[in-house]
């Protein structure tokens, strides 16, 4: 019953927001992509928060963009509301973050996708891999369609063996109650991949006009709005009137919330043992909140909205696996929800992951060689999380078809770089959530430069267009000329404007002529007060302006992380060759042995990193290597005469 | 090159001469901010395989008067720019002359580091590679068990406390960037520059007890001053009868300075009688004066022997005068022949208040007992059990300590000048990564384990 239905350079399964990514990038990269779906109605669904971006999040929407890929012009242009949080903790953790149109979005990204020439897309559900002698060859459906490629990118989310749990109600299903597969996972089990068993947890949807807003504290949209795509969007919302953002809305909990839940502890399933993956800590639900912050008599509710025409609203921060009657009564005792309707319950859900140390630093399974895995099935959690991913597998599955050296971040490229090198070397124990304190040239891996870092690589691989290209170059001239204006410009002793400015702003006044730039040193003083002494800056664009003021006024801290790179790169640069066999290291602790070869570092950099080698291991490999070189030297010359 | 490193080349121990060596690319400009050659243009010549006499110091206090060798890279043991620097025999010159190398840059050697540059620099041959991954090994092993048996009891929670203290400061830095809209209360600037001054309080008071932990290893240096006379010889003679010397006669002193090394309780006492101290126009006794007041000027306790007649009629010689001002706090004061007195009781109004006084004689022992127990109190001030506690003694823990709490006062200046959160955080993390090379805690797991522990987070 099996039939050949067509030949493609790479197939991506799953079209959520990491199979999204991938397809797009493949495509656009000049491979011919088949991106397979069980559902076209639900590509790039958000079954969460109807929100994207935020700390590390916001950051790698911005790398996704700067790399040429999608997600940052559907979230800009279907944004509900913007917001820039953490504007006063520093130039390298404020991080966007929308509300988005959930079901624009989805029309958005399957416009896009349409668009896209050599992309081919077709609702079917994967049920097999085809493996031809532990090399990927294609896949096979449900119903009996054969397809052949090169390279195969697996985004599957959490439709592996998915298992929905709301009290004791549990039953086989993904989110938004879709079919989920048994067979794929087993499949991948047959194949020898080593999974593991998430839990993640998602809050009840309620009707909107059963809501009594007036007990809510209003949050509204930022005044200045900026967008994530470094291309010019405009949200089919609001345009450019900021003021006509949806805003979002701040309730609390109470005592008595906290007393139904507590009361019926012995019906949560993440008490009484019914679940088994381990869900994450940084999302916990209602329930483990109640249970571990016993003192706390209040926790946060933020009321989204799901879209500009929907009933729907998302309920943040009271995830929830609770039956559905005490889902209902706890409802009642929030101020202002007392008569708020459920439209789909909260729930738990459990999923099939791949570990992802088995994977080397493209995404590629190391066991499968074609076969690559991206998004939630790797064990992250997020849609930014997933995005980035599938945009990378994206890139290095077209590479591979195009026999051309593979596509390798660092940590200090960016947060997908050390999203990516986390995944594969540490081990990776609950659902992945990138955080800016992960990241440790924090400084350097900043919203504003993700271009600066990212755009020339995307340029080189072929996902970065003219257009982009053009505003690229045009901003790197527009830097420099901002930074020589600051440079060229000197203030006197006399010039009555800046001594005024720099009294009111309690700053020492000058007692010698000093350059803008000098100026723009002291903590106090902004690119608003030179805007006020040159007013010839004032025709360049703010977002380049402030980029310009960031590097020259942290200069001091953004010199010293990059001696640190430095010394990283070194490290990184030392490739381990594949055939090393770590047990005929003499010195090497067996935990080290045990390790290495579960990851097989691509090079000495990632060995340091992987949990459970310790630095003396690595002195010890240093040398082996030195030994095997100077052997093979000694063979050569041995061979020679 | 690498980073640079250094480390003890010879056995541990007292010797004839210690040589310490100096490896990487930084290694001739420590060489340059830490020695004073008496040839200055020789050693501006820059030449390699060259050596140089002069002055080792740390900042500007000299330490030892040292041969130094000077390789220039590649051809050198490790195939970096080297030096080697040949001081005198004892363990706490070469320590301090290690601890110099620190404070400009330089870095403790691992177990067979220097050894691994070499080999991986083509320096050695490939025979000996093995016994270098033996070396290794061994040495890694040994001083972690090293590290757990000296970290045990009241140490180890104090140091815990400390390495809590800042992980609570760097959690809740992380914790308000990570989760802007999450339910940690943003802390207020002046809090959190009043709890990193409060770790770096209780961080310093530890490195305190960690001298006292070196004090107990090479010895607290005694120095028994007095005019010509008034009993020092006496003084040094009583020490050597009640208690147990451990070195008589240390080679390399001369005959107007004598150096005794005996133990009082668990504390190694290093006494030295100096000349008498007075004004002088005699060449010979100039010098051995002038050797006093440098005695005087290093010493960690200074015991002042007065004559019990002249203390009564108020007849101090400018030379008291000076050591009980310039160095009241390591100063006691022994007010001798108290024997040849009808009555105990002085008039102590003379002398500063916070100057210890005691009635003594040498003669009779009166008050001996006293001054010993005098002696150990200050040796242990700050860490309150006399029993034997175990110390940060580690040369390399207290340098791990050191750069602590200079991350911490680096974080704290940042606060005050109102640099950004995100930028704080980065001395912050510097000082726990610090002290967490001292307890060998994971800071990355720690930090987050920390983080959602304390704080509800999570929408």
């Amino acid at each position: 019953m099996e039939y050949f239905a067509g030949k493609y350079d790479v197939i991506v399964i799953g079209a959520g927001h990491a199979g999204c990514e991938a397809a797009l990038a493949a495509a656009r990269m000049g491979c011919e992509t088949l991106l397979l779906t069980q559902n076209i109605d639900k590509i790039a669904n958000m079954p969460c928060n109807p929100s994207i971006g935020g700390p590390a999040k916001g950051h790698l929407v911005r790398e996704i963009d700067a790399l040429g890929g999608q997600m940052a012009i559907v979230a800009d242009e279907t944004s509900l509301q913007v917001r820039t949080l953490n504007t006063g903790k520093g130039p390298a953790v404020r991080a966007l973050r929308v509300q988005s149109d959930k079901r624009q979005y989805h029309y958005r990204m399957l416009k896009e996708l349409f668009k896209q020439p050599r992309l081919t897309l077709i609702e079917a559900l994967v049920e097999k891999l085809k493996v031809d002698n532990y090399r990927i060859t294609g896949v096979v459906t449900r119903n009996g369609a054969r397809f052949e490629a090169k390279s195969v990118v697996l985004t599957s989310g959490t439709y592996l063996r998915g298992r929905i749990i709301i009290g004791e109600a549990i039953y086989e299903g993904g989110p938004g109650g879709e079919a989920t597969s048994s067979a794929l996972s087993n499949n991948l089990k047959e194949l020898g991949l080593d999974l593991g068993r998430f839990k993640t947890g998602t809050s009840p949807r309620i009707q909107k006009n059963t809501v009594d807003f007036s007990k809510f504290i209003i949050q509204p949209g930022d005044s200045e709005p900026k967008r994530f795509s470094f291309l010019p969007t405009e949200s089919i919302f609001w345009g450019n009137d900021p003021s006509k953002q949806l805003p979002c809305w701040l309730g609390y909990t109470t005592k008595e919330t906290h007393d139904v839940i507590r009361n019926n502890l012995h019906r949560a399933p993440l008490f009484t043992g019914v679940v088994e993956g381990i869900g994450p800590r940084y999302c916990p639900s209602i329930e483990d909140k109640v249970v571990r912050f016993a003192q706390r008599e209040a926790h946060q509710i933020f009321l989204e909205p799901e879209g500009i025409n929907s009933e729907e609203l998302y309920l943040a921060g009271i995830s929830t696996s609770l039956p559905e009657e005490i889902q209902y009564m706890f409802l009642k005792t929030i101020p202002g929800l007392e008569k708020a309707k459920i439209l789909r319950p909260g729930y738990a859900i459990e999923y099939d992951i791949v570990k992802p140390y088995q994977l080397s630093l493209t995404l590629e399974v190391r066991s499968l060689p074609g076969l690559f895995t991206a998004g939630q099935l790797n064990g992250t959690s997020g849609y930014e999380e997933a995005a980035a991913q599938g945009l990378y597998a994206g890139i290095n599955a077209a590479l591979k078809v195009k026999e051309t050296p593979a596509f390798v971040l660092k940590r200090s490229d960016g947060y997908l770089g050390v999203m990516i090198d986390d995944l594969v070397n540490k081990d990776i124990k609950e659902p992945y959530r990138l955080l800016t304190s992960r990241a440790e040239y924090r400084l350097l891996l900043r919203q504003d430069n993700a271009d600066l870092r990212l755009t020339e690589m995307g340029r080189k691989i072929g996902l970065v267009d003219d257009n982009r290209w053009r505003i690229f170059n045009d901003k790197l001239k527009k830097l420099e000329e901002i930074k020589k204006i600051w440079y060229n410009t000197v203030f006197s002793v006399k010039d009555t404007i800046v001594q005024r400015i720099l009294k009111e702003l309690g700053s020492s006044t000058l007692r010698s002529s000093i350059r803008a730039e000098e100026l723009l040193k002291r903590p106090e003083f902004t690119v608003r007060h030179l805007q006020e002494l040159i007013p010839e800056i004032n025709n360049y664009e703010r977002e380049i302006l402030e980029e310009a003021a960031i590097q020259i006024k942290y200069k001091g801290y953004i010199d010293k992380q990059q001696e640190e790179v430095e010394k990283f790169i070194k490290l990184e640069e030392q490739e381990l060759p594949a055939d090393l066999d770590y047990d005929k290291i003499r010195g090497l602790s067996n935990e080290a042995k045990q390790r290495l070869k579960d990851v097989n570092p691509q090079n000495v950099g990632q060995a340091s990193r992987i949990s459970g080698v310790n630095p003396a291991d690595i002195s010890v490999l240093l040398i082996y290597l030195e030994q095997r070189k100077r052997g093979m030297a000694d063979a050569r010359s041995e061979s020679n005469d | 090159m690498e980073d640079t490193i250094v480390a003890l080349a010879t056995p541990p121990g007292e010797g004839a001469i210690h040589i310490i060596r100096l490896s990487g690319k930084n290694a001739f400009n420590i060489g340059k901010a830490c020695f004073e050659p008496k040839n200055k243009n020789k050693w501006q010549a820059d030449t390699s395989y060259t050596l140089h006499y002069g002055w080792f110091l740390d900042g500007t206090k000299k330490i030892d008067q040292v041969l130094v060798a000077r390789m220039r890279g590649p051809q050198s043991y490790t195939g970096e720019d080297v030096l080697e620097i040949h001081c005198h025999g004892g363990m706490l010159v070469a320590r301090r002359i290690i601890e110099a190398c620190l404070h400009q840059g330089a870095r403790l050697a691992e177990a067979g580091e220097f050894s691994k540059r070499a080999f991986l620099n083509g320096k050695i041959d490939l025979v000996q590679a093995e016994a270098i991954v033996d070396l290794i090994t061994a040495r890694t092993s040994l001083a972690a068990d090293l590290a757990l048996n000296q970290l045990t009891g009241s140490l180890s929670t104090k140091i815990d406390d400390v390495r809590q203290d800042i992980l609570d400061i760097l959690s809740y830095i992380e914790a308000t960037i990570d989760f802007p809209e999450d339910e940690v209360d943003d802390l207020a600037q002046t809090e959190l520059s009043e709890r990193l001054i409060k770790a770096k309080e209780k961080a310093v008071e530890i490195l305190k007890g960690s001298k006292t932990g070196k004090i107990i290893r090479e010895g607290l240096l005694t120095v028994i001053a007095g005019r010509p006379n008034v009993g020092k010889s006496s003084l040094l003679n009583a020490f050597l009868e009640e208690e147990r010397a451990i070195v008589s006669e240390i080679p390399g002193t001369t005959r107007d300075e004598i150096h005794e090394y005996i133990k009082v309780g668990e504390v190694l006492l290093h006494l030295i009688d100096t000349a008498g101290i007075r004004d002088s126009s005699d060449p010979i006794e100039k010098i051995g004066v002038e050797r006093a007041w440098k005695a005087l000027n290093k010493a960690d306790v200074i015991l002042l022997l007065l004559d019990v007649n002249e203390y009564n009629a108020k007849r101090f010689s400018k030379e008291e005068q000076i050591i009980m001002e310039e160095y009241a706090e390591k100063t006691i004061v022994l007010i001798n022949k108290i024997d040849l007195m009808s009555s105990y009781e002085l008039n102590d109004s003379y002398i500063p208040k916070d100057i210890f006084v005691l009635p003594f004689s040498v003669k009779t022992r009166f008050g001996f007992e006293e001054l010993k127990k005098e002696i150990l109190r200050r040796v242990y001030e700050g860490n309150h059990a006399i029993s034997a506690e175990p110390l940060l003694s580690n040369i390399r823990q207290i340098n791990a300590l050191e750069n602590c709490i200079n991350n911490l006062e680096k974080a704290q200046e940042a606060v005050y000048a109102n640099i950004p959160f995100d930028l704080v955080s980065i001395d912050v993390r510097a000082a726990l990564e610090e002290i967490s090379l001292i307890t060998g805690h994971n800071v990355q797991e720690d930090l987050l384990n920390n983080i959602f522990s304390r704080f509800c987070i999570g929408k």
